[in-house]
């Protein structure tokens, strides 16, 4: 009778055990599929630059500038391979793309045209998935994190080998910047 | 309160709801032991058995036929790229499969979700929403729609409609039983009268009250489909936008049945309903009301 209940004991403190380290490992391999989705979207966004630029160009090919600007951040963007490196140049695209963007406004034949309209579409949706592939890898991270942090995850993360990940941080010029007035 | 308040407190409300749904389950079986003596123990398991035999089919295979019963037409991504790009960012955001989409050739502004699962997920949009909503405005209703489908809803508005219409065939049952005499132990002494009044009143009483419980478990899903979409957009504002237009317009979208119209964003039932409490939404300037506190907190 006694030995049942010993073993009924050791089954369940190894099925506690289990379940506390496949939390970790899942929670971890969550983390890897999130980060995977933002570089598919950061490459949807780079695949599409050349055919924006270049319908930009069309109109208005003076602003030079803008286009280094776009092309200079869209090339650091590709080879950016660490959280916060890949997290810069993200940022600094997406500015530099707002700046392509502001620069269209003043061209009425490009804003009329097809083309431009149907890249204008497939921008503003590819933003938009970066920005949420940012947040759903920053909502596994934070769950990660507090599992890694907490009792009773925290006691099996190093024999699962699983640390704390860094967040997806994008250091938008424009959030902190204070609206400037202009007299 | 903010999405994750809100979140917590429906799905607290739904299991308190369902709960009740058990216990009325449980007194009219009790109330039908006491009326009728040991002859009913039988029905209980087989009004149970009707009614999710009944609602199961129609759980198991509710993306196809929920197409058949509104007309809705599937759709392919080259048929609408813009519906398609707005559905994946929101996909990316909840972590969900995509769902199959379908479009009811309808004027009035109205889009639904229904499918056992994830992996079988469907949702479907009226033109007139299409037509009528911006990007944000329809970001904000393809989140509510696939809020439903990751807080499983076709799964828990079948559990609800199987105990109702357990509940339903039960008393109905019970009921004829009694016109024709049928069961009643004449030869047991009565028993406690107060007790059999009592138990008369629950068999009247308790569809009624199962209709009203399944009902509140279908406006309180529904708010947690508006809180749940925040939680994927962290955007209140853009489905706040889209209620507001969906309020403005008094069409109704054009029902082949009245069966399946909880699973609408915007019910086309509830402003013919006797009351508050049969409807199976929770009225839009409420909702409006509660985006615009969880605006308010950013």
């Amino acid at each position: 009778m006694e030995i049942i209940i010993v073993l009924g004991v050791i089954a369940l403190v190894v099925l506690f055990f289990v379940a506390q380290y496949n939390r970790l490992i899942r929670l971890n391999i969550s983390v890897d599929e999130a980060w995977a989705q933002i570089e598919v979207q950061l490459k949807r966004r780079a695949d599409l630059i050349p055919n924006l630029v270049e319908s930009v160009k069309g109109y208005a090919a003076h602003e030079q500038s803008t286009f280094d600007a776009v092309v200079t951040a869209r090339a650091k963007a590709t080879t950016a391979s660490t959280v916060a490196d890949t997290a810069a140049a993200d940022g600094m695209l997406t500015q530099a793309l707002r700046g392509l963007l502001a620069v269209a406004e003043a061209y009425p034949d490009l804003k009329a045209s097809a083309n431009f309209i149907s890249l204008q579409e497939e921008l503003a949706t590819t933003e938009n998935k970066v920005a949420f592939s940012r947040q759903f890898y920053n909502d596994n991270v934070r769950e990660l994190n507090t599992a890694v942090k907490t009792v009773p995850t925290n006691f099996f993360a190093g024999f699962a080998k699983v640390t704390e990940r860094e967040f997806y941080e994008v250091e938008d010029p424009q959030d902190r910047k204070a609206p400037s007035v202009k007299f | 309160m903010n999405f994750r308040g809100q979140q917590a407190a429906n799905r607290r409300k739904t299991i308190g709801l369902l709960v009740g749904m058990g216990v009325l389950v449980w007194l009219v079986a009790l109330a039908a032991l006491t009326y009728f003596g040991q002859s009913t123990t039988a029905i209980v398991p087989i009004a149970v058995g009707i009614a999710l035999v009944s609602v199961w089919g129609s759980y198991y295979g509710s993306d196809k036929l929920v197409l058949t019963m509104t007309g809705a037409k599937l759709i392919q991504e080259s048929d609408n790229p813009k519906l398609f790009g707005l559905i994946q960012e929101i996909t990316i955001a909840s972590g969900l499969p995509m769902p199959k989409v379908a479009i009811v050739i309808d004027s009035a502004p109205n889009a639904f979700a229904t499918g056992r699962n994830q992996d079988h997920a469907l949702i479907a949009f009226t033109t007139g929403i299409l037509d009528a909503m911006d990007r944000d405005q329809l970001q904000g209703v393809i989140a509510h729609e696939l809020a439903h489908v990751a807080n499983r809803d076709t799964l828990v508005s079948a559990v609800a409609a199987t105990t109702a219409g357990a509940i339903a065939i039960l008393s109905d049952m019970l009921m004829r039983m009694m016109w024709f005499g049928g069961g009643r132990d004449r030869d047991r002494s009565g028993g406690n009268p107060i007790l059999l009044v009592f138990s008369l009143l629950i068999l009247i009483l308790a569809p009624i009250a199962a209709v009203l419980l399944k009902s509140a478990i279908s406006r309180k899903r529904e708010s947690l489909a508006d809180a749940t979409a925040v939680a994927f957009t962290r955007n209140p504002a853009g489905l706040r936008s889209a209620l507001e237009v969906l309020e403005r317009d008094s069409t109704v979208v054009r029902q082949k049945s009245n069966s399946i119209a909880h699973i609408w964003i915007e019910s086309p039932l509830d402003a013919k309903a006797v009351s508050k409490m049969f409807a199976t939404h929770p009225p839009i300037a409420e909702r409006i009301a509660v985006l615009k506190a969880m605006e308010s907190l950013n």
